[in-house]
This record gives structure tokens, C-alpha cells and sequence, in this order.
């Protein structure tokens, strides 16, 4: 019944020009300041089209960095990102992102907020008006499409940032932990959604957390961060089948070998510091 | 705002005007009767119905409310004045005067004020070369513009304009930096991956994230520029006389009554102004934006 709603109401936004979405780091690295420590280094990781990769780690591993790099909104120190072959200097919307608090403008309704972006990229107005109805229908927000954003809830107006970044149609969504500013209900709520939209959709995503519950529910791989400095620790496939039920014995299995992996990189950092203390 | 659940807010707030009110009423009759009864020389110190006569006599109507209570109070002595009169007083010709200048005046600041406010809020180094420097004028009382404005200008139009300018336009300016700094930078990241470029990031994201800083400077603005104006028109003696030279003008007659009816004006009108213009922008602004 869910998918039905969600993948008739994608059917109204015309499909994507011919960006298949295949988002590549090579040889990443990221250095605030000459003499700091590296936040990323030497990162390799491609998504593949239609792939969600999550990538989880320790507060500090520079996962939000790895995320702002691929958005065009920070600089690599070293490497490139790129993007279907090309490469990332500049944010734009065939990259849209779905920030961590919501970066709704607060003077703008949420159909304004919504279509923000394609006025900005001048779709005529009819085109825009169609689009939004079935953006904000997707996100099932079509009655508070007049409101501002002050007069929503947490977890409403993360679902308007999600439609205003699903409208532009992106090759890549990158989320950058979206929900870790609500309450467990709604965040389990915005889960099963976002699983139902991505099932319909089938973009990349490229979604950045430090819950590895929230991982395992919607990853097909989970990249696992180290700290200091950042590097890949560990690929994890999760090759249960979408939409899944978050409640099943495999996705317990899973979260256990990640956290595990967590586990011991925690460990490790404190070791390191403990050793440095004495 | 029209749900019936907001009409006791509406009483409640009433009734707490009623109340200051009353509290005023009775400090003027309390001073109106100490006046009565201790018998002090009104040329010293007038009582609220010399200040009342003050002010009618400024607006072409002679009338005794300061007078000792007789069978013709409150009717003047030397009966006169007319309401046909009332443009021409020179309480209506001054307020004319005052507010053109103003609005030309403030007009003027607010231009410059907004160029140099935005300079510095986007040029590290215009903002290092000039922010100090106008934080510092902005502390300078205004009639302090006044020597340079007559030896620069002459006692003329283009002297007071330039006091008022002077006295309003760097907090203006101060006030808009400040505020356009604290529109939040994710607002700006969001507008750029949604492709907004140059010019439409400005005109669709950094002025409208600025309204609730524009509306804050406008305020300021306002109040300096009238301070401003007051305290030139005080002091330049032209032909055309505004709010400040009838304060002159009682002091140069003696006539503490009207001073202090003149004083009295110039609050009314700084708090009116300020009230229902300024500050209701204000929090019409912060409204929209869920600031309020």
C-alpha cells in the first residue's frame, strides 16, 4: 500500500536526464590547516549507480567532511571526487543534500521551499508548480504545503527537505545525518519512508551517520570510518533484500558485527590516548 | 490572531492599559494639586495645565486651564484663536517642517547606510579599514556635527541634513553588519547546491535571510536620525522652523510651560513613530521568520 502511494506520485516528476550517478572518491584526503592532523586520508570509495552507501563512524572521523567534499562545498586536500566521470569543484543541484539541522529558508512556505530549486534553475512555472504537488505528495505533506517552516515539526520539516532535494531530480542524494535530531519514533517513521522513496526512485545515496541501527535498516554497504585519521576501516554488505522489516533477527546480526567494528576503533582511540597520558 | 481564544489576551491587555493609565492620571493630579495648593510661580516651574495651554496656544487656540478655578475656567482671560487657524500654528508648520526634513534626512542616511553597511559586511577589509571608525562616530553625540555642518554648510538646509545624516547613518550601517552576520551560513549552502548563482542568491537568499537585520537597523536608524534632527533644529536658526526651534523659542521667551510642552511632543512623536511603524515591521519580520 506504502510503495503504491509513493511510486505513483514519482511518476509525476518526469525522470532524470541521462546522469546515472556513479559518485567516486580517488585518493581523498582533507588537512585543516598545514600542521593538524588529517580528517581524511587517502579515501577510495565509488558508489554505484542506484547504490545507497552509508557511512558510519565515531564522532570526529570526518564522515561530515567526506559528505561536504562530495557536495562541492569543501575543497579536497588531496584526490578528487567525481561525479558520473566528472569532477566535483562546485555544489549544484545534480547533488542535492538533506542537511543534519534543517536548512529550510524560513521566510518561504514549504511549497516555496520546495520549489526553490527549480526556480533557481528556471523551470517555467506550470512545469514547477506539477512537480512540487507531486514532491511534497511524495513526502505525504500535500496539506501543509502553505506552511512555514517554524509552524512544522522536526521530523515534517526534514520531510520537506527531503522533497525540496528529491525534486531537483539529483544523480546523487547525500544526506548528512538527516534524522539524528529526532525522536526514535519519527526517526523509525522517516526510515521506512525513505526506504519507500529510494525503493521507487533507486538513486544514489550517499548518507552519513553515527547510529548503526540507522545504518544497517537502509545501507546496501556500510562504510565504516576510522579517526585519526579518517580512513576506511571496513566495507560491510548488507545484502538483505529492500523495503525491510527493521525488526527482523538479520538486521540485529548486522548492527552486532558493525558495532563490534565500532567497538574496537573506540577502543583503539582511547587506548592511543590513555598511552599518551602516561 | 482573530481565534476566539486570543480575546481574553485582548481584555487582559486592556485592563493593564487602563491601569498605567490611571497611575498617570493621578501622578498629574497629584502634581496639578500640590502646584494649586503650595501656590509655586509658574514662570519657574509650570504645572500640567500651563503645559496643556502651552501646547494649545501652540496650535492657535488660547484657552486658561492654568488659570485659578472661576466661573470662566478653563476659557483664557484674553479671549481669542480660532480652529480655522490650525494649519497655520506654529505647532502644525513645525511638525511639517520637522517631518519633511526627516524624511529627506533619513532617506539619505538609509542609502549611504546600506551601501557601507553591506561593504562591510561583505569585505573583510572594508569592515577592518572602516567598522572601528564607525562604532567610534556612532558614540559621538550628534550636536557635535554641528560647528563642522555650520562652518562647512553655513546655517542652512544642507547643515542640518548633514548633522542628521551624520548622527544616523553609521548606526545604520553598524546595525545591518551585524545583523547580516548572523544569518545563518547553511542558508547560503543550501541556496548555492539548489543553484542559485550570483545575483539570485543575493535578491532570493542573503536580502530576504537579512529582512529581520534590515528591519533592527531601520529602527535604529530612525531613532538617531530624529535625536539628530532635533538637536541641529535647536541650534540652526533658519527661515524654516521646525520642532526644535519652538523649543528654542520658549526658552528664548522664558516660557518654561511651553519647553516643556515642546519636550513632551518630541516623545510622543519619537515613541509613536517608533511604535507603530518600526517596531511593528519589526515583529512582523520576526514573525514570518519564527523569531518572535
Amino acid at each position: 500500500m506504502r510503495t503504491v502511494t509513493a511510486s505513483s506520485a514519482l511518476r509525476a516528476v518526469p525522470a532524470s536526464g541521462g546522469a546515472s550517478g556513479r559518485l567516486e572518491f580517488a585518493r581523498v584526503s582533507k588537512h585543516f590547516g598545514p600542521d593538524s592532523v588529517e580528517a581524511l586520508q587517502g579515501i577510495d570509495l565509488a558508489c554505484h549507480p542506484g547504490e545507497f552507501v552509508v557511512v558510519v563512524g565515531p564522532s570526529g572521523c570526518g564522515k561530515s567532511t567526506l559528505l561536504a567534499i562530495a557536495a562541492g562545498m569543501t575543497a579536497a586536500s588531496e584526490g578528487t571526487v567525481s561525479l558520473d566521470g566528472r569532477v566535483i569543484r562546485t555544489p549544484g543541484p545534480d547533488r542535492t543534500m538533506v542537511f543534519q539541522e534543517h536548512a529550510l529558508f524560513p521566510w518561504l512556505t514549504a511549497a516555496q521551499n520546495v520549489g526553490f530549486g527549480l526556480q533557481m534553475t528556471g523551470v517555467p512555472r506550470t512545469e514547477r508548480e506539477d512537480r512540487v504537488t507531486a514532491a511534497l505528495r511524495m513526502v505525504r505533506l500535500q496539506n501543509a504545503a502553505a506552511k512555514l517552516p517554524h509552524e512544522l515539526s522536526g521530523g515534517m520539516r526534514q520531510r520537506v527537505a527531503i522533497a525540496r532535494a528529491l525534486v531537483m531530480e539529483p544523480a546523487v542524494l547525500l544526506m548528512d545525518e538527516p534524522f539524528s535530531a529526532l525522536d526514535a519514533q519519527t526517526r523509525t517513521l522517516l526510515h521506512a519512508q525513505l526506504q519507500e522513496l529510494w525503493c521507487a526512485a533507486r538513486k544514489t545515496v550517499l548518507f552519513v551517520t553515527h547510529s548503526v541501527g540507522e545504518a544497517v535498516r537502509l545501507a546496501d554497504r556500510i562504510v565504516v570510518l576510522h579517526t585519526n585519521p579518517g580512513r576506511i576501516r571496513r566495507e560491510v554488505q548488507v545484502p538483505l533484500p529492500h523495503p525491510r522489516n527493521f525488526d527482523s533477527r538479520d538486521i540485529s546480526d548486522i548492527v552486532a558485527l558493525v558495532r563490534g567494528e565500532i567497538a574496537d576503533e573506540v577502543n583503539r582511540v582511547n587506548a592511543e590516548l590513555d598511552a599518551d597520558l602516561v | 490572531m482573530s481565534t476566539p481564544s486570543s480575546t481574553p489576551t485582548w481584555s487582559r491587555r486592556r485592563t493593564s492599559g487602563l491601569r498605567v493609565l490611571a497611575v498617570w492620571l493621578a501622578l498629574l493630579a497629584a502634581w496639578e494639586g500640590a502646584y494649586r495648593i503650595i501656590g509655586w510661580r509658574p514662570w519657574l516651574f509650570p504645572a500640567p495645565s500651563h503645559v496643556l495651554d502651552a501646547t494649545l496656544a501652540m496650535l492657535g487656540v488660547k484657552t486658561g486651564f492654568g488659570e485659578p478655578l472661576g466661573p470662566r475656567w478653563p476659557l483664557a482671560a484674553s479671549a481669542g484663536g480660532s480652529l480655522g487657524g490650525l494649519v497655520s500654528s506654529p505647532l502644525v508648520q513645525a511638525l511639517a517642517i520637522s517631518a519633511v526634513r526627516l524624511a529627506l534626512g533619513f532617506a539619505i542616511s538609509l542609502v549611504l547606510g546600506t551601501i557601507l553597511g553591506l561593504l562591510m559586511w561583505r569585505y573583510p577589509f572594508a569592515d577592518a579599514a572602516l567598522g572601528p571608525a564607525f562604532l567610534g562616530l556612532q558614540t559621538l553625540p550628534s550636536v557635535v556635527w554641528v560647528p563642522l555642518a555650520i562652518l562647512v554648510f553655513g546655517i542652512r538646509e544642507s547643515g542640518i541634513m548633514f548633522v542628521l545624516v551624520m548622527g544616523s547613518f553609521f548606526a545604520i550601517a553598524i546595525a545591518l553588519r551585524d545583523g547580516l552576520r548572523q544569518s545563518p551560513p547553511i542558508l547560503r549552502q543550501a541556496a548555492l547546491m539548489l543553484g542559485a548563482r550570483r545575483w539570485k542568491l543575493y535578491r532570493h537568499v542573503v536580502l530576504p535571510a537579512g529582512l529581520p537585520a534590515v528591519a533592527g537597523s531601520l529602527r535604529q536608524g530612525f531613532s538617531f536620525a530624529w535625536r539628530s534632527l532635533m538637536g541641529a533644529e535647536l541650534i540652526f536658526v533658519l527661515q524654516r522652523r521646525g520642532l526644535g526651534f519652538l523649543l528654542n523659542v520658549g526658552r528664548e521667551f522664558a516660557d518654561v510651560a511651553q519647553v516643556v510642552a515642546v519636550m513632551l511632543i518630541m516623545v510622543l512623536i519619537g515613541m509613536t513613530v517608533d511604535r507603530l511603524l518600526f517596531a511593528r515591521l519589526e515583529l512582523r519580520v520576526r514573525e514570518r521568520f519564527g523569531l518572535a
